[in-house]
């Protein structure tokens, strides 16, 4: 499966179009008109929400017209539309984003420490061909690191999760 | 009624800790969650708190701070209520803890908080830049009196504790000025020296630079009585030579900014007893005392039913205000 | 030259060996937290401020401020090399810096920023030591409309050139104005756009939206291509460096352009942040040969850098002598200037001229010190170009997530960065420039109260912004810069036209 500039252009346009609504009905919730002493709360997210609408219009129009003139061009013999991402990409890309999901979702339930080991050696292992136990101590190594520039030195906590108590880390 | 219970709750507390309270002592870093962002008056009450409690082996514990200043504080307090029973956590704030709600639709009451200590009370004042033709507090609010909203009056935020004294004074007065409100004490008094508003309601410490410039001077004081005796600040005048506002006759007697100490709701009362037993100690020591005449904050130090007395009286003054100008929300 | 006096006596305070070493541990300290994205300067300054109760208020201001140049310093080193600006003043440093580092130039660059850092802190601390008090009692004539004036300038600056087309421009300026308006509106003290959400609450914030945009974004584009990075591992040669600074004096015209913007949004509190966006855009708009801007242009990487820390440096003017910080950094050394029992205001040259003079000698020694290890460090971090990268990129990847959940301890801001990674990809493969939203981030909100706050005070009159020379000046500046583009690319197709037909 391939995706076209076109259709990227399409849901990139719709999704601020709609960031845009919801900045006015967000807005309008607060009032968003002019008194005697200078605006109310909602009046710019309301006239930014109405730009953002009519910009992300003026893009959705303008990508049919290139889509229109490009198959007409494809059609008189041209070269066919650029592709956004063609299979090989999208599957690079789609293995590289679920990896950032699985970190975020290990992060949020394990802590960063152990989010991060499990993600870099991962990493390593699966996608650099490194053996496990390197990888798996690069990953520690990171953690340690982490650890010790930001608790010991700058003492700012990060997230811990469930594993971090038993070892007598708070 | 919501302050009434608490203070039992402290009181109870209170009693039921007193014989016990070495029972409880923390078991892993503390932390001190501020609510407001770093370099705030609020930070560095708890910043200071912070040193004199490891300076002096108050608390051996590591003690970390995070700064929660979003939507003005109220993102520590909804922290609190997130981290419910949780003995590790100090939140450090004014009085914003219990009057945000009243005028900001919020996901935290004030009871899911519970008082632990004020250690502080910082002062208002009434301030004129130095060659403004207002000589008392009473000649400012009669020019406001005869050109109604016309004369402008800085503050630090939106419907806080500057806006709220301003109103007070409107109300008490029948005078009309022009809120303007900025970003912070130190902007105002900026903008006030530079003459772009006629008057603002700072604290000693965020005019004191520019009063000793010359460049303002400060009418009157909102306390019962006068401030502390003090080395001379600008020419020979001295924080004790300010004049009441009631000496001059504007009829608000007592407008002060407690800076308080709060746990999350929940703890046990042997943990409440622990840190008032702290804080005891560090407003006993010579570096409290040193902190609080650098920034001409009153000394004070209330926990139990004293302080949820204080909170009860702050909280019924201010939303009678809030009420009169329509801020409360539902 | 009473200044030159006090200055000299200020150098007898700072020289000492206690001093130099607290410069160099402050400044090493201030690269640390300058390199990771998130940890910034404030956080860091606001971390050693217990520790400096147990020093005298010169040698603690002086390590703080070592600690602030350290991480104004580290901030641009992984703007170059990765595309995630280290601290919210180099974002402008990555346009042109992270290209020119691509096509192999890593030594090149990093040796570009820290050169112009140094020459802009100079240059700000020099108008310090002459002008303190003028400067000072100009920056008393900024009041509101003044203030939405300057911002209206940094847009107009930035805008006004822009080559993406207007429409998306359009949507990204909106875009990030929208963000910037969730939270708390101080003005008005009414919570915006949250729809409920309690993690809305305190506002996005703007560090977490650039980490993501650029950080994630660009690592995003990089594994498209394949698991390493584009442009090739770079000659490690100190060589380089040496021809590099060599190079310099051609940039004479930027240098002073950008230097003279980052010591005005210095003393009038604009920050550091948007001196190096307006320096960046007054750099792009008023070249004319050469590459086109975002290619790895040196002057992209002169005029953002030298701005900012001139602007860095000139931020402690407003801060010392009217008790207002024109920076975050400012706001909470101001802080510890109160803790250790001084009141900033017009007095402090006054009352306390060892601290105010030795903390302005000290600022050319630091500085000094701080180009000189952060170009021993040139080396290591280019070298960082050179681990494979199934290793380094989930090592960038952490890090984005570490440095985004220090912003303010709150998981909420992880799923921001995984959100505004995609969206920082997708933007930049569709040729949607994302400079528009970041500034509107960083000035949208500012510019908003200051617009609000005029409106109060003039009873809702427009007038307000031309009401004196001051304000009147800096608008007609702001829209010349506009509209005048514009009509310049209107006027050269005319002429253009007329020959040909």
């Amino acid at each position: 499966m391939t995706v076209k500039v076109f259709h990227a252009e399409l849901g990139t346009a719709v999704t601020t179009g709609l960031l845009g609504l919801a900045g006015m009905i967000g807005a309008s919730e607060l009032g968003h008109g002019w008194t005697e002493s200078g605006p109310q709360p909602g009046y710019f997210p309301f006239y930014v929400g109405l730009i953002l609408i009519g910009a992300s219009l003026w893009n959705l129009v303008a990508a049919f017209l290139k889509h229109r003139a490009a198959h007409r061009h494809a059609a008189s013999g041209g070269e066919v539309e650029e592709p956004f991402l063609d299979r090989e990409r999208a599957r690079r890309l789609g293995v590289f984003i679920a990896a950032l999901l699985a970190f975020v979702v290990a992060t949020l339930t394990l802590g960063i420490y152990a989010g991060s080991i499990l993600y870099i050696a991962w990493s390593a292992w699966r996608q650099g061909g490194y053996r496990l136990p390197l990888a798996l101590g690069v990953g520690v190594a990171f953690a340690v690191s982490l650890y010790l520039i930001f608790e010991v030195i700058f003492k700012i906590p990060l997230l811990k999760g469930p594993i971090e108590p038993l070892l007598g880390i708070y | 009624m919501t302050m009434t219970k608490a203070g039992l709750l402290a009181a109870t507390a209170m009693m039921l800790a007193a014989p016990a309270s070495a029972q409880f002592a923390p078991s892993r870093p503390v932390e001190f969650v501020v609510a407001s962002g770093a370099g705030g008056g609020t930070d560095n009450f708890a910043r200071t708190i912070q040193s004199v409690l490891t300076r002096d082996g108050i608390m051996d514990n590591p003690i970390v701070v995070l700064n929660k200043g979003g939507g003005s504080g109220a993102e520590a307090f909804l922290y609190a209520r997130q981290n419910e029973g949780d003995p590790h956590k100090l939140i450090f704030g004014t009085n914003n803890v219990y009057l945000l709600p009243h005028v900001a639709k919020l996901a935290y009451t004030t009871e899911d908080l519970q008082p632990v200590a004020a250690l502080a009370l910082d002062e208002f004042l009434v301030w004129v830049k130095a060659d403004s033709p207002y000589q008392t507090v009473m000649d400012l609010v009669n020019a406001a009196k005869d050109a109604p909203g016309t004369i402008p009056f800085g503050g630090s935020q939106s419907k806080d504790t500057d806006e709220t004294l301003v109103a007070l004074i409107e109300q008490t007065t029948g005078a009309d000025f022009k809120y303007v409100p900025f970003n912070g004490g130190g902007e105002v008094g900026v903008q006030l020296a530079g003459g772009h508003v006629a008057a603002n309601v700072n604290n000693p410490n965020e005019n004191v630079g520019q009063w000793q410039a010359g460049a303002i001077r400060p009418l009157c004081v909102f306390a019962p009585e006068r401030m502390a005796e003090s080395e001379p600040v600008s020419g020979d005048m001295g924080w004790h030579d300010i004049p009441t506002c009631a000496e001059q006759g504007l009829d608000i007697t007592s407008y002060q900014m407690p800076r308080t100490v709060w746990l999350p709701a929940g703890t046990d009362p042997e943990v409440l007893a622990y840190y008032q037993d702290a804080l005891q100690k560090v407003s006993e020591s010579q570096d409290w005392k040193d902190y609080l005449a650098k920034t001409s904050q009153s000394a004070t130090f209330m926990t139990g039913e004293e302080l949820a007395a204080f909170i009860d009286a702050s909280e019924a003054d201010a939303v009678k205000v809030f009420e009169a100008e329509g801020w409360t929300v539902q | 030259m009473g200044n030159f006096d006090l200055l000299m006596q200020g150098f007898g305070i700072a020289i000492t060996p206690m001093h130099l070493m607290l410069m160099v541990a402050g400044v090493l300290m201030g690269l640390v937290v300058g390199v990771l994205p998130g940890l910034g300067a404030p956080n860091g300054v606001s971390l050693l401020i217990p520790l400096t109760f147990t020093l005298d208020p010169t040698s603690a201001i002086i390590l703080l401020s070592s600690m602030y140049w350290g991480a104004l310093f580290g901030g641009s080193t992984t703007s170059i090399l990765f595309n995630i600006p280290g601290e919210p003043s180099s974002v402008a440093t990555t346009f042109d810096g992270y290209p020119m580092a691509r096509s192999g130039e890593s030594t090149r660059a990093l040796t570009l920023a820290f050169m112009s850092a140094g020459f802009g802190a100079l240059l700000g601390v020099i108008v310090i030591t002459l002008l303190a008090g003028w400067a000072s009692r100009f920056a008393l004539r900024f009041g509101a409309p003044e203030y939405f004036a300057v911002y209206f300038l940094a847009f107009a600056a930035f805008i006004g050139m822009g080559s993406a087309a207007p429409a998306k421009t359009l949507v990204s300026l909106a875009t990030g104005l929208l963000l910037a308006s969730v939270g708390m509106d101080s003005v008005t003290g009414s919570i915006r756009l949250t729809f409920g959400f309690e993690d809305l609450l305190s506002g996005i914030s703007f560090l977490v939206v650039v980490i993501g945009l650029f950080g994630i974004g660009e690592l995003l584009s990089t594994v498209q291509e394949g698991l390493r990075f584009r442009g090739v591992a770079s000659r490690i040669d100190l060589r380089d460096v040496f021809r590099t600074i060599a190079e310099l004096p051609r940039y004479w015209a930027t240098y002073i352009r950008s230097g003279l913007i980052g010591i005005w949004m210095g003393i009038t509190p604009g920050g550091p942040t948007a001196a190096s966006f307006m320096s960046y855009g007054i750099a792009r708009s008023s070249s004319r040969k050469g590459a086109p801007f975002g290619t790895g242009r040196p002057e992209g990487i002169v005029a953002p850098e030298t701005a900012d820390h001139s602007a860095g440096s000139c931020a402690m003017l407003p801060m010392l002598a009217l008790g207002v910080p024109s920076s975050a950094t400012a706001a909470v050394m101001m802080g510890g200037l109160m803790i250790w029992g001084l009141t900033p205001g017009p007095m402090l040259f006054a009352t306390q001229p060892d601290f105010v003079w030795g903390l302005i000698a000290s600022m050319y020694v630091s500085n000094l010190i701080g180009v000189v290890l952060v170009l021993a460090t040139v080396p290591m971090f280019a070298a960082l170009l050179r681990i494979p990268f199934t290793i380094i990129g989930p090592m960038i990847v952490a890090i984005c997530f570490v440095g985004a959940y220090t912003v303010s301890n709150a998981t909420f801001d992880l799923w921001l960065v995984l959100i505004f990674g995609l969206v920082g990809y997708l933007f930049s493969r569709l040729d949607y420039p994302l400079a528009p939203l970041v500034l509107a981030m960083v000035l949208g909100h500012k510019a908003e109260n200051a617009f609000h706050q005029s409106m109060v005070l003039s009873d809702g009159s427009l007038g307000i912004f031309f009401a004196n020379p001051l304000v009147s000046g800096i608008m007609a500046v702001g829209i010349a810069l506009l509209v005048l583009p514009k009509l310049i690319a209107l006027g050269s197709r005319f002429r253009r036209r007329v020959p040909v037909e």
